[in-house]
């Protein structure tokens, strides 16, 4: 039994230790895996949109920081393109 | 943009600046402290530092696309399930017609231009002529 556990152990261990290697690899370090667990994943969805779905709508504010106005005022009559991203 | 330029007088578009994805205090990127356009900045606390990242990348770029801003509660990014890059095209009806994947890795402006493609034509650009060999 005790040597089940043992294993059991080393198993998950080994899986763990693997994992963080890979994301490691992937975020570019092992300090980029802990900022990515800590701040992006909180933040990435997939979402529940599909399409046919209709848009919902959203309060924007210009770049004078100040004028205020909605996706919606922007889609009547033509497709409207949404690019959604930052500068970093 | 080129598909900006190349659609824009059939669709409109609209580039909408969500929350930082990799501000010097988060999950920084050392390319970006590396490129030459040194893009370093924290993750806005408020709306005028989100306000004024977006003026810096606007006026840096000349960037031409029509522009909004997140508010600070993330509701548009929250809608949209955005972070930190996506595409969507909203049809005349104000219904969804394309939803691209998460950026970095399913962002695809070309699937983009190719649903624009479908129903404006092709939009060709001559290729770059090949340089000459001294």
């Amino acid at each position: 039994m005790n040597r089940i556990l043992l294993w059991t152990g080393v198993s998950f261990g080994g899986l763990v230790v693997l994992a963080y290697i890979g994301l490691s690899i992937m975020a570019g370090g092992p300090k980029d895996a802990i900022q990515m667990l800590r701040f992006a994943l909180p933040h990435m969805h997939r979402g529940k949109l599909k399409v046919g779905d209709g848009a919902p709508d959203a309060q924007l504010v210009a770049l004078d920081g100040a004028t205020r106005f909605h996706v919606r005022e922007r889609n009547h009559g033509r497709p409207l393109v949404l690019v959604f991203g930052s500068f970093t | 943009m080129q598909i900006y330029d190349d659609y824009k007088d059939h669709a409109d578009f609209l580039t909408i600046y969500i929350r930082e994805a990799h501000p010097l205090d988060e999950w920084r990127m050392k390319s970006n402290e590396k490129d030459k356009d040194n893009v370093c900045y924290v993750q806005p606390k408020n709306l005028e530092q989100r306000v004024a990242i977006a003026n810096d990348f606007t006026q840096r770029f000349k960037f031409p696309v029509p522009f909004g801003i997140d508010e600070m509660t993330d509701a548009a990014n929250d809608a949209y399930a955005a972070w930190p890059e996506r595409l969507y095209i909203l049809d005349e009806r104000g219904r969804i017609s394309y939803k691209g994947g998460n950026g970095p890795f399913q962002y695809d402006p070309k699937e983009v231009r190719a649903w624009l493609a479908q129903r404006y034509g092709e939009v060709k650009h001559p290729e770059p002529a090949p340089e000459k060999k001294s």
